[in-house]
C-alpha cells in the first residue's frame, strides 16, 4: 500500500514536471500557464460545465473498460465504439417525430448509443470467443474503421449528412430534434448536462455488480484463470463476450451524450480522442470504480484546462495528451516495484 | 500511366514502410516482445527526420536524426517491456499516445512557417525501371526506399530459421526459461530486438516523411504502424506471409488514390478504412492462435521459487 | 583430492519462507551423490543455486576448489556445470538437433554435432534422432536428449533434479545406469530425488534435507533404510501408513490392503473414446473402461501416453472425436462442465494452479465459485453465508489458512490442494471422482490428508479414478490398475497379485498382456 502511494505520487510528480516543461517550452511562464489552466477548469461556469461533460464521457468509458478488464479483456476500442454509438444515436435523434416526449426520445437515443457501441465491441468479442483472436488488436483496428464510418456518415447525403444547399454546407448531420437533447443540469451559461448523473449511476451500478453480485465474482474468476473458471462450469465465453459488449455499450452511450450536447450534431472527429483518455483512466484506476470516478473528474478538468492553455497561453493542447501518457507509462513501468510489495 | 501501373506504383510506395517496420517487428515478436509502439516510433522517426532535414537542409542528416530518435524511443520501450517487465500492450499504446502528443506539440512549435522539408528523390535503376508496369513501381524508388528493402532482405536472411541467430530468437520467444537454461542471454537478445524495431520503425517513418510526402503533418503515420503489427499477426509470424500481408495492405492504401483511374467511385472514407478493415479480416480469418510464439508478451525473470 | 562441489552454510529465503538454512554439502568427483528429501524440503532450490537460476543469500560454494557463485545458468554452464531439469529444458517447436545446437551455439556446426552425438552414443548408449521434432518425442526419449544436451558440454558436474518422476520402471533403470556411467568417467553427479529405492540402486553418498536443513549426510553404506526415512520425514518407517511408505519407494512390495467389498453397481462407462491429434497418431485411441461404485481404479503409465487427455476429455476441457462417456446412464460425452458437475462428477485436476483453483481469489470464493446461485439474497451475493460455509469446510478438512477470506496464493501447495479436494468432495451426489496426480508436489502430511479423502469418497460409494505417475502409490491405493500406453488402456492388473509391479512395468512399454 505504501509502495502504491509512492508509485502514484512519483508518477504524478513526473507528469507535473513534464507538464511544466511543456508549458515553458510553449513560451508560457509557470504562473501564466497555471492561471490559464485554472481558468480553464474553474474560471467560469462554462469551463466547469464542459469539464463535467468530459468527465461523464471518460467515466462511462472507463467504467466499461473496468468491467471488461475484470473478465481479463483489454478494450482499447473506446474511440470506435463511441463513434458507432454516436452514429446510432444521431440516426435515432434526427428521425424522431417532432412531438415525441423527451423521456421517450432520450431513452431511445441512449439505447441506440448503447446498441451501437455494444455491436462494435461485439465484433471483437465474437472474434475473441469464437476464434481466439486477441481483442486488443481487433478493437484497436476497429477504431480506425469506426472513425471512417463517422466520416462516411457525415459526407454522404444518403446517410446522415444535412441537405447540401451550398458549397459551404458543413459535412455534419442535421441537429437532433429538441426532445432528444440532454437537459441542462444547472444555469444556462453552463453546458453541463445530466450526462454526469448518468455516468455517476453507471459507476455505482458497476461497482455493485462487480463487488456484490454472483456475476461480478464470476467475471473476476474468468479474468484470473480462464481454465479454472471453465473447469468449475462457468460460461467463460458468454461472460467475456458480455463484458466486452457492455464496455462497448457504455462507450457508445458516451458517444451518444456527446451528440446530445451542444451543438447537437454528428460531425467529423466528434470523439476527439476521449476513447483513449477513457482507457488511460481505466488503466490508472486498476479496477477500482471509486478511482474511476476520481480520475475521470481530474482528467475532465485537465482536458478543459488544456484547451484554455492553448487559447490563453499559447501552449499546444497536445501537451495534455503528453502528460497523460507519461502518467500511464510511469505507473505501468513501476509494476515490478509494486509486485515486490505483494510478496 | 495506366490505372493498374498507378495502383502498383502507389502500392509499392506505401508497402515499403510497412515492410521494413514489420520485418523488425517480426524478429521482435519471434523473440517474445510485442511492440504496439511501432506506430509511435514511426511517428517519432518521421518527426525527427523532418526536423533534421529542415534544420540542416540535408535529407541524409534528417535520416540520421530519425534513426537516433527511433533508437531512443525503442530504448524506452525496451526498458519498459524487458527490464521493468511492464505490460507490453499497455505501455505500447501509451507510448504511441506520447509520440502523437509530443510530435504534435513539437510540430506546433517548430514548423511555424511551412511544413515541407527536403527529402530523397527517386533514383531510377537503369534497364530495370524500363520493365513495363512493375519497372517504375519497383525500380524507381529513393535511396531510402532501396535501403529499406535491402534491410528487410538482410533481416530475413540473418534471422531465417536455419541460422544461429534465428534459432536463438525462436527459442527465446518460444520458451524463455529453457533458453536461459541453455545459456542464451534472453533479456539481452530481447532488448536488442526492440532496438532493432527502433531502427526499422524509424526508417519506415523517415520514408513516409522524407521519401514519400516530403513534409511532416500531425499524425502523419495515421495507424500505419498498427498495420505493420497486424501484418505480422496476419502473416502468422512467418516471413513470406508477412511480406504478402504488407503488400496487400499497401495496395489497399493505394487504392484510395488509384480508384478513380479504375472508374471506381467510392466515398473516400470507404477507401481510407479498407486497409484497416482488411487487417481485421486478415488477423481474424487466418490466425490459428497456436501459431503465436508461446512466450509472446511474457516478460522473463529468472525467479526460482522454493 | 579436493571435492568437486562444496557448499558451506548456504541459506536462501523467498519472502517469508526459509527455503534453505545453513546447508553444507560435499560432492566428490567420480561419485553419484544423492540429495534426498520430501517435497518442499528445499531440493530444487539447492539445484537452482548451484545452476545459477537463483542467487544464494548467505554461505559460499566452491567448485573444484575455486570459489563459485554463478549469477546465471550461462555462467554455470561455462564453468562446467550442467543440469537435467525435471520438466526438461527443450524447446518443443525445434528439432532435437536444433535444441542441441542451441546449447552449443556458435561453437558447433551441424556436421561436428553428428560426430559428437555419435561419440556420446557409443560411450553411454544414449541414442537420439537429430531430425525428430521434440514435440513428438515420448518422455523417455526427451530425457535422453536432455542428458545428451548436458554431456555435449563435457561437464565436470552433472545435476539431475527429480529425473525419474515422469518415467516408467524400465526407463528409470536405464537412467540410473547412465548416472553410474557418467560418474565412472570421473565426473561428479548429483541426483536429487525422494525415492529411497533409486538412492540405494545408484548412489554412493547421500545428503538428506528436511525443512531446508541438512538432516544427515555421509556415505550410503552408513545408512539403513529406516534411518533414511526417519531423516527425511521425521517418522519411523514402521509407523508410516503403507501408502506413504510406498510414495517414498521405501517398501519392496505393496503392503497387503484391507480387502474391501468393491462389487458395487456400474456407475460410469467409457466406450471407444478417441481424440485425434493434428500431428501424429491419435492421443486417445479407443479407451474402454467401466467403473463401479466404491471402486478405486488407477491409471499408471509413462507421462504423455494420453492420461492427461483422458482426464481432460472426462472433465469436459477437451471434447472427444469419437466414443461415449456415460455417468449413471446419462451421456455426458459432449456435456458442458457444469452439466457434468450436476451429474455428480468431481474432478481434482492435474495442474492445480492452472485449472484447479483461482489463486487470486479467497478460500470461500474458490470453494463456492461453481455454486454461487445458492448464495444469493435480494439479487446480491450473500458473503456472510459463503464465509460461514467456508469456515465449516476449513475446519472439516484441516485447511491451514488465516481465514475463509484468505487469498488462495497465501496457502501452501498442500492446503491449496485440500481446498480443491474439499470442493469436489462436497458435491451431492458425488458419483464419480477423478483425481489426476493428486499428490504431486505435496509434502507427506498433505499426501496423507488428500489420499485419506480419496479413500473416503470410495467408501461412501463413489467410483474413483486415480491417474498418477507414482506407481507405488497406485499399487497400494487401488483395486485395479490400468496402464496407459499410446492412447489406450492396457490391463487391468490386480495390485496384490504377485509380480504386479513387473507386470505393470512391462505394460508401460507396450508389452501385450
Amino acid at each position: 500500500m505504501r509502495r502504491d502511494l509512492l508509485v502514484y505520487g512519483g508518477a504524478v510528480l513526473v507528469a507535473v514536471l513534464v507538464g511544466l516543461a511543456l508549458a515553458a517550452g510553449g513560451g508560457a511562464a509557470p504562473d501564466v500557464a497555471g492561471r490559464a489552466l485554472w481558468d480553464g477548469m474553474f474560471g467560469s461556469p462554462y469551463a466547469f460545465g464542459s469539464a463535467l461533460n468530459t468527465t461523464a464521457v471518460l467515466a462511462l468509458i472507463a467504467t466499461g473498460f473496468t468491467i471488461a478488464h475484470r473478465a481479463g479483456l483489454v478494450n482499447v476500442g473506446g474511440e470506435g465504439q463511441m463513434a458507432l454509438g454516436g452514429i446510432a444515436a444521431t440516426a435515432v435523434g434526427v428521425s424522431l417525430p417532432a412531438g415525441t416526449p423527451a423521456v421517450l426520445a432520450l431513452t431511445a437515443l441512449l439505447i441506440a448509443g448503447f446498441a451501437g457501441g455494444a455491436l462494435w465491441a461485439g465484433v471483437a468479442a465474437w472474434l475473441r470467443v469464437r476464434r481466439g483472436v486477441n481483442e486488443v488488436i481487433t478493437t484497436l483496428l476497429l477504431n480506425f474503421v469506426g472513425l471512417c464510418l463517422v466520416l462516411l456518415a457525415v459526407h454522404e447525403e444518403a446517410l446522415l449528412r444535412q441537405p447540401v444547399t451550398s458549397a459551404d454546407t458543413l459535412p455534419q448531420s442535421e441537429p437532433l430534434v429538441e426532445a432528444a437533447r440532454l437537459p441542462l443540469l444547472g444555469p444556462p451559461e453552463s453546458p453541463a448536462t445530466i450526462a454526469i448523473v448518468l455516468a455517476a449511476v453507471s459507476v455505482i451500478v458497476a461497482a455493485l455488480l462487480l463487488r456484490h453480485t454472483a456475476t461480478g465474482t464470476r467475471l473476476t474468476a474468468v479474468g484470473m484463470s480462464e481454465p479454472a473458471a471453465a473447469r468449475l462450469g462457468l460460461p467463460v465465453g458468454r461472460l467475456q463476450a458480455g463484458s466486452l459488449a457492455v464496455a462497448g455499450g457504455l462507450a457508445g452511450v458516451a458517444g451518444a451524450t456527446l451528440i446530445a450536447t451542444v451543438p447537437y450534431v454528428l460531425a467529423e472527429h466528434f470523439t476527439s480522442g476521449y476513447g483513449f483518455t477513457g482507457l488511460v483512466v481505466g488503466l490508472l484506476a486498476r479496477g477500482s470504480l471509486t478511482a474511476v470516478a476520481g480520475i475521470s473528474l481530474a482528467f475532465g478538468l485537465l482536458a478543459s484546462g488544456g484547451i484554455n492553455l492553448q487559447l490563453a497561453a499559447g501552449v499546444p493542447a497536445a501537451s495534455v495528451q503528453v502528460v497523460q501518457s507519461v502518467l500511464i507509462i510511469c505507473v505501468a513501468g513501476a509494476v515490478i516495484f509494486r509486485k515486490g510489495a505483494a510478496r | 500511366m495506366s490505372a493498374f501501373a498507378e495502383l502498383v506504383d502507389g502500392g509499392v510506395r506505401l508497402a515499403i514502410p510497412l515492410l521494413v517496420a514489420s520485418a523488425g517487428e517480426l524478429v521482435s515478436e519471434r523473440a517474445g516482445v510485442l511492440n504496439m509502439s511501432v506506430e509511435g516510433i514511426m511517428l517519432t522517426g518521421a518527426f525527427a527526420g523532418a526536423v533534421g532535414a529542415h534544420t540542416t537542409g540535408s535529407a541524409s542528416a534528417g535520416l540520421l536524426c530519425a534513426l537516433v530518435a527511433g533508437l531512443l524511443a525503442a530504448a524506452l520501450q525496451a526498458v519498459l517491456s524487458v527490464t521493468l517487465r511492464a505490460d507490453q500492450i499497455v505501455t505500447g499504446v501509451a507510448a504511441n499516445a506520447l509520440a502523437l502528443g509530443a510530435t504534435t506539440y513539437g510540430a506546433r512549435l517548430y514548423f511555424t512557417e511551412g511544413r515541407t522539408v527536403p527529402g530523397f528523390d527517386p533514383v531510377a535503376l537503369p534497364l530495370l525501371s524500363d520493365i513495363p508496369v512493375i519497372g517504375p513501381a519497383l525500380f524507381d524508388q529513393s535511396v531510402l526506399g532501396y535501403g529499406c528493402v535491402l534491410l528487410t532482405v538482410l533481416l530475413a536472411v540473418l534471422f531465417g530459421r536455419r541460422t544461429g541467430f534465428g534459432l536463438a530468437v525462436t527459442a527465446i520467444g518460444a520458451d524463455a526459461e529453457t533458453a536461459d537454461r541453455s545459456g542464451l542471454p534472453v533479456n539481452a537478445v530481447r532488448f536488442g530486438a526492440v532496438l532493432l524495431v527502433g531502427v526499422t520503425s524509424a526508417l519506415a517513418g523517415a520514408h513516409l516523411a522524407l521519401a514519400d510526402v516530403h513534409a511532416f503533418t500531425d499524425n502523419l503515420t495515421a495507424g500505419a504502424g498498427y498495420l505493420a503489427v497486424a501484418a505480422v499477426i496476419a502473416g502468422r509470424w512467418r516471413a513470406w506471409p508477412t511480406l504478402a500481408a504488407c503488400a496487400f495492405f499497401g495496395l489497399a492504401q493505394a487504392l484510395q488514390f488509384a480508384a478513380p483511374a479504375f472508374g471506381i467511385h467510392l466515398p473516400t472514407a470507404v477507401l481510407v478504412m479498407s486497409p484497416y478493415l482488411l487487417a481485421v479480416v486478415a488477423v481474424s480469418g487466418l490466425v490459428g492462435a497456436s501459431r503465436a510464439p508461446a512466450g509472446l508478451t511474457r516478460p522473463f525473470a529468472r525467479e526460482a521459487r522454493a | 583430492m579436493e571435492p568437486a562441489l562444496e557448499l558451506t552454510g548456504v541459506g536462501k529465503t523467498f519472502g517469508e519462507v526459509r527455503a534453505l538454512d545453513a546447508v553444507d554439502l560435499t560432492v566428490r568427483a567420480g561419485e553419484v551423490h544423492c540429495v534426498l528429501g520430501e517435497n518442499g524440503a528445499g531440493k530444487s532450490t539447492l539445484c537452482n543455486l548451484v545452476f545459477g537460476s537463483a542467487a544464494l543469500d548467505e554461505g559460499e560454494m566452491r567448485l573444484y576448489g575455486a570459489p563459485y557463485r554463478p549469477r546465471r545458468p550461462a555462467e554455470a554452464l561455462r564453468l562446467g556445470v550442467a543440469m537435467v531439469h525435471q520438466h526438461f529444458s527443450l524447446v518443443p517447436e525445434l528439432t532435437v538437433g536444433e535444441n542441441l545446437l542451441l546449447a552449443e551455439r556458435a561453437r558447433l556446426r551441424p556436421p561436428d554435432l553428428t560426430g559428437r552425438v555419435k561419440a556420446i552414443e557409443e560411450e553411454y548408449g544414449l541414442a537420439v534422432d537429430l531430425a525428430a521434432p521434440v514435440a513428438g518425442l515420448p518422455v523417455g526419449e526427451r530425457q535422453s536428449v536432455e542428458i545428451v544436451k548436458c554431456l555435449l558440454r563435457d561437464p565436470r558436474l552433472l545435476l539431475l533434479d527429480e529425473p525419474t518422476a515422469v518415467l516408467g520402471p524400465a526407463e528409470v533403470r536405464a537412467l540410473l545406469a547412465t548416472c553410474r556411467r557418467v560418474a565412472e568417467t570421473g565426473r561428479a553427479v548429483v541426483l536429487v530425488t525422494h525415492k529411497l529405492g533409486e538412492v540405494e540402486r545408484a548412489g554412493d553418498a547421500a545428503t538428506v534435507l528436511r525443512g531446508g536443513k541438512v538432516a544427515g549426510s555421509g556415505p550410503l553404506a552408513g545408512f539403513s533404510r529406516d534411518e533414511l526415512v526417519r531423516l527425511m520425514v521425521g517418522r519411523e518407517l514402521a509407523d508410516l501408513d503403507p501408502l506413504l511408505a510406498a510414495g517414498l519407494d521405501a517398501t519392496e512390495a505393496p503392503a497387503p490392503r484391507t480387502p474391501r467389498e468393491t462389487a458395487g453397481e456400474p456407475v460410469a462407462r467409457l466406450r471407444g473414446l478417441r481424440l485425434r491429434s493434428d500431428h501424429g497418431p491419435d492421443v486417445l485411441d479407443g479407451v474402454d473402461l467401466e467403473l463401479r461404485a466404491g471402486e478405486i481404479v488407477g491409471v499408471a503409465g509413462v507421462e504423455g501416453n494420453g492420461q492427461s487427455e483422458l482426464v481432460a476429455v472426462l472433465s469436459g476441457a477437451l471434447s472427444a472425436d469419437e466414443g461415449v462417456f456415460e455417468l449413471d446412464g446419462v451421456d455426458l460425452t459432449r456435456a458442458a462442465p457444469a452439466v457434468r458437475t450436476a451429474a455428480g462428477l468431481g474432478v481434482i485436476p492435474e495442474d492445480r494452479h492452472h485449472e484447479g483453483c483461482v489463486t487470486g481469489m479467497s478460500v470461500a470464493e474458490n470453494l463456492f465459485l461453481g455454486r454461487l446461485r445458492e448464495f444469493r439474497r435480494f439479487g446480491l451475493l450473500d458473503r456472510k453465508a459463503m464465509r460461514a460455509g467456508a469456515a465449516r469446510a476449513v475446519a472439516e478438512h484441516g485447511i491451514r489458512a488465516s481465514g475463509p477470506d484468505a487469498p488462495l496464493h497465501t496457502l501452501s501447495g498442500g492446503n491449496q490442494q485440500k481446498v480443491v479436494v474439499a470442493r469436489e468432495l462436497a458435491l451431492d451426489p458425488l458419483r464419480l471422482l477423478i483425481a489426476a496426480q493428486p499428490t504431486r508436489g505435496l509434502d507427506i502430511g498433505a499426501v496423507d490428508a488428500v489420499l485419506t479423502r480419496v479413500r473416503d469418497a470410495a467408501a461412501r460409494g463413489a467410483a474413483v479414478l486415480v491417474v498418477s505417475s507414482e506407481l507405488a502409490e497406485l499399487l497400494t491405493l487401488c483395486d485395479r490398475v490400468m496402464v496407459a500406453y499410446r492412447g489406450r488402456l492396457l490391463g487391468p492388473v490386480a495390485p496384490d497379485a504377485p509380480g504386479a509391479r513387473d507386470e505393470i512395468g512391462k505394460l508401460m512399454l507396450g508389452a501385450a498382456t
